[in-house]
């Protein structure tokens, strides 16, 4: 008989989580219709592209940076305790860069950074009726306020993944040469990039540039009550993109696998 | 003008209205008094379709605009002018921005919307504050924005969620004194929700009281205070004891 | 770390072309909302040519308040420790933060560990085709998962969730002067708030990255099966035989680190919280931001260091 309210509970959130899901849709569906609408402020997608793009330039090529140079570091590591041939590392690690963990690293700093920039700044509007206020004024919010967004995060994302990719290359080259002194003639080695893995990576980094402004205008608009209510949605957003991130990546890393094949 | 039948609202498992029936006559100026959290400002929203309502209607000059969607909402919000309880004035843009927003969405011309919204601003005592953003602003202040931002299309229904909460009763007193002149100039409809039962009294024809979920009394402000119902009576008074 | 998070916009509306004080808006100063809310450049501004001013001056700028940002956390840091040498803070309020970080941060954890378990085993997967070298999917992705993969990733995560959440919680409590009301009943907010949060974030992290990596190692397991046709035994032999327990230990000293410093810089952007409902998203922004620069660099300290 106790087992009645858990079942109730599950039921309830199964159906919440059904009808968010829903919600999630018609805010994705909703971006494109209002791409093509246009029903956005002049000049609002460079603006954003500047608040998203420029200003996580500092924070992607430091984080990048570091990251490359540790995993350069752990490769070297590994592979002198096994082989102690090092002269691979260099083309290998640009391959793997290129086609995941340059969109995939960027995209997860991204996520935390832009996810919760957007989340915060619609929901504060949200909280604060402003929302409420523009629908009265026949101003659709997704147009408004997510459109421009979308699009510029879209954009910032790809050429933020070029320069996180090259940044972390970069940084892992001199990591190799001075503590494993691996030749630069070696490391910097370009040849083994495929156009299949400059696809895959592509196709994750605007992939990832979608998901997070819809995920976090999603979050946002969904934000209630004062600054607590804003708080939520933001965190809510960092998660939901995060983790969508890597389901992403999971998904187009195994078709690039299987459907692409091994020739990677 | 405005005809609500048989409204109910709930949010999660609370209700909130119950079965709300009341007529909103045009030209007219309408209040709204009720305790606190009793859905005065739900009801303002479910008129604007800002929130579906979960069974009833709502008909503003004959359209029942329950049935409608955002896209059909469109040209019935073009008609209504909204203060919101909290102002929701865009923290982005600056006061005459905010201001003109209506007219611009509304594709009025460059020349005349800057003369508009100047003057407007003007009208509610803002004059020179047109380039300070809202954070800059104290509370009467961005009340009074707000106004401006609702009439400036003088639309054919205005309605004010808390006009004067939280002014002292000189601004109060202002600030009444503007929206009887606005709308004695335009002819609007108006309705106003108020804690404040005394002035909210002296500037509406009629008025009604939302109790519990439901309307206690409809009827002219004069005779308010007299009403058989004993609720009405007390909340009106003021009075500490009764069925409240 | 001033410009981040800067969730103030100013677009420029239809009026800001008007003569009546265009350039005006665009140089609005300060008011009483603070220099948070100075409109950002137009066009028209960097037309004017003083891009290159502004720019070194910004930088500047930046520089500073990141170096109060880390100062201010050292403080909170020094604070923290002195409360916790004898112990003494408040242990239901440990026992509940720990509840509500550690277990309601589980199912995001597993479900991310799980995929990111996937995500490793077809990158080795690649050059198990190449080589067919079957035998060396598990160490591979062990490595990976243990020492770097594992902490940073679920870090991130937690930071996400558990960082974020904590700063806006610590946040609406100073902007409702919920700190200030617990000081005047004579309660010490370090004591009674922070300490726990950050002896609760400490744990619950290194929990956390224990059971991710498990459960990563698990969906590795799984998915080479599926996607790659290795058989369960040869990956888990071929963990079993490469890796040592001090690989694993790599991994659990980064994840208390990080536990660490995501606590403080969550406590401290939460604690120094200005302006409202805007200044509390502010501040989530900024603390998940600080949290994952901080993590990337210890990260690199510790690779180093640890060897």
């Amino acid at each position: 008989m106790t087992v009645r309210p858990y079942i109730e509970r599950l039921g309830a959130r199964t159906l919440d989580g059904v009808d968010a899901g829903l919600a999630l849709w018609g805010v994705f569906v909703g971006t494109f219709a209002g791409i093509i609408r246009g029903g956005r402020p002049k000049g609002e997608v460079v603006r954003q592209l500047y608040v998203i793009g420029n200003k996580s330039v500092v924070f992607v090529a430091v984080t990048l940076g570091f990251i490359g140079m540790v995993m350069v570091y752990q490769s070297c590591l590994q592979l002198n305790r096994v082989t102690g041939d090092l002269s691979q590392i260099g083309p290998e690690f640009l391959k793997l860069l290129v086609h995941d963990f340059a969109p995939t690293l960027t995209a997860m700093m991204l996520a935390t950074r832009v996810g919760a920039g957007i989340a915060a700044e619609v929901g504060s509007m949200k909280v604060t009726e402003q929302i409420d206020a523009l629908r009265m004024s026949g101003v659709r919010p997704i147009d408004y306020l997510i459109v421009p967004r979308f699009l510029a995060t879209v954009i910032a994302t790809v050429c933020l993944t070029v320069l996180g990719a090259t940044v972390a290359y970069l940084m892992g080259g001199l990591t190799a040469a001075m503590s494993f002194h691996v030749n630069p003639d070696i490391f910097f080695d370009l040849s083994r990039v495929t156009p299949t893995h400059l696809f895959l990576g592509l196709s994750k980094a605007i992939c990832y540039g979608a998901a997070i402004p819809i995920i976090s205008g999603f979050c946002g608009l969904r934000a209630r009550g004062s600054s607590e209510g804003v708080g939520w949605a933001t965190t809510a957003a960092v998660i939901g993109s995060s983790f969508a991130v890597i389901l992403i990546d999971f998904i187009i890393s195994a078709f690039g696998l299987t459907v692409l094949g091994g020739g990677l | 003008m405005i005809e609500v039948a048989g409204v109910h609202k709930g949010f999660g498992h609370q209700p909130l209205l119950r079965g709300v029936d009341l007529q909103v006559p045009a030209g007219r100026r309408y209040g709204i008094i009720g305790p606190a959290a009793s859905g005065k400002s739900v009801l303002l929203k479910l008129f604007c379709g800002l929130l579906p309502v979960d069974s009833g209607e709502i008909y503003i000059d004959g359209t029942d605009i329950t049935r409608l969607r955002e896209d059909g909402l469109m040209p019935i919000r073009n008609r209504i002018g909204m203060l919101f309880q909290n102002y929701a004035l865009f923290d982005f843009m600056s006061v005459i921005d905010n201001v003109s927003f209506p007219l611009v969405r509304r594709g009025v011309e460059h020349d005349e919307v800057v003369e508009r919204a100047v003057a407007r601003l003007k009208a509610v005592g803002l004059a020179g504050s047109e380039h300070k953003m809202p954070s800059e602003l104290s509370g009467g202040m961005k009340k009074r924005v707000g106004i401006a931002r609702a009439t400036i299309a003088k639309p054919e229904i205005v309605i004010y969620d808390e006009p004067t909460a939280g002014l002292d009763p000189v601004t109060t007193s202002k600030i009444y004194d503007l929206l009887l002149a606005d709308q004695a100039e335009t002819g609007a409809t108006v309705v106003a929700v108020s804690s404040d039962v005394t002035a909210l009294m002296r500037f509406t024809d009629t008025v009604a009281m939302l109790h519990e979920g439901r309307i206690r009394y409809q009827g002219p402000a004069a005779t308010l205070r007299d009403a058989d119902d004993a609720v009405v009576r007390q909340f009106v008074r003021g009075d500490m004891s009764g069925p409240l | 770390m001033a410009p981040v998070g800067d969730t103030s916009v100013a677009v420029g509306g239809v009026l800001s072309r008007l003569p009546l004080g265009s350039l005006a808006m665009v140089e609005k100063k300060a008011g009483p909302g603070g220099d948070e809310r100075r409109p950002t450049p137009t066009f028209a501004y960097y037309r004017r040519g003083v891009l290159g001013e502004r720019y070194l001056s910004s930088v500047g700028a930046s520089a500073v308040a990141i170096a109060r940002e880390a100062g201010g956390i050292t403080i909170l840091a020094g604070k923290v420790l002195r409360s916790l040498f004898p112990p003494s803070m408040d242990w239901r309020e440990l026992v509940r933060n720990l509840h509500k970080m550690a277990n309601r941060s589980v199912p995001i954890v597993v479900l991310t560990a799980f995929f990111t378990g996937g995500i490793m085993v077809i990158q080795s997967g690649i050059f198990v085709k190449r080589f067919n070298a079957a035998g060396l999917v598990g160490w591979a992705s062990g490595y990976a998962v243990f020492r770097e993969i594992g902490p940073i990733l679920i870090a991130l995560m937690f930071s996400g969730r558990v960082g974020a959440n904590n700063t806006a919680e610590l946040g609406t409590m100073t902007v409702t002067e919920q700190l200030d009301g617990l000081r005047a009943l004579a309660i010490d907010p370090i004591r009674y708030l922070i300490v726990p949060r950050v002896v609760a974030m400490m744990v619950s992290l290194f929990a956390l990255v224990v059971i991710g990596d498990l459960i990563a190692l698990g969906g590795g397991l799984l998915f080479s099966k599926l996607i790659l046709g290795v058989e369960y035994s040869t990956f888990y032999y071929s963990l079993v035989d490469n890796l040592t327990p001090g690989d694993f230990l790599h991994g659990l000293i980064k994840a208390a680190v990080f536990g660490i410093s995501i606590a403080l810089t969550s406590c401290y952007f939460g604690v120094s919280v200005r302006g409202g409902a805007v200044g509390v998203g502010r501040a989530v922004n900024a603390a998940v931001v600080a949290a994952a620069v901080s993590i990337m660099l210890l990260d690199f300290f510790l690779t180093y260091l640890l060897g």
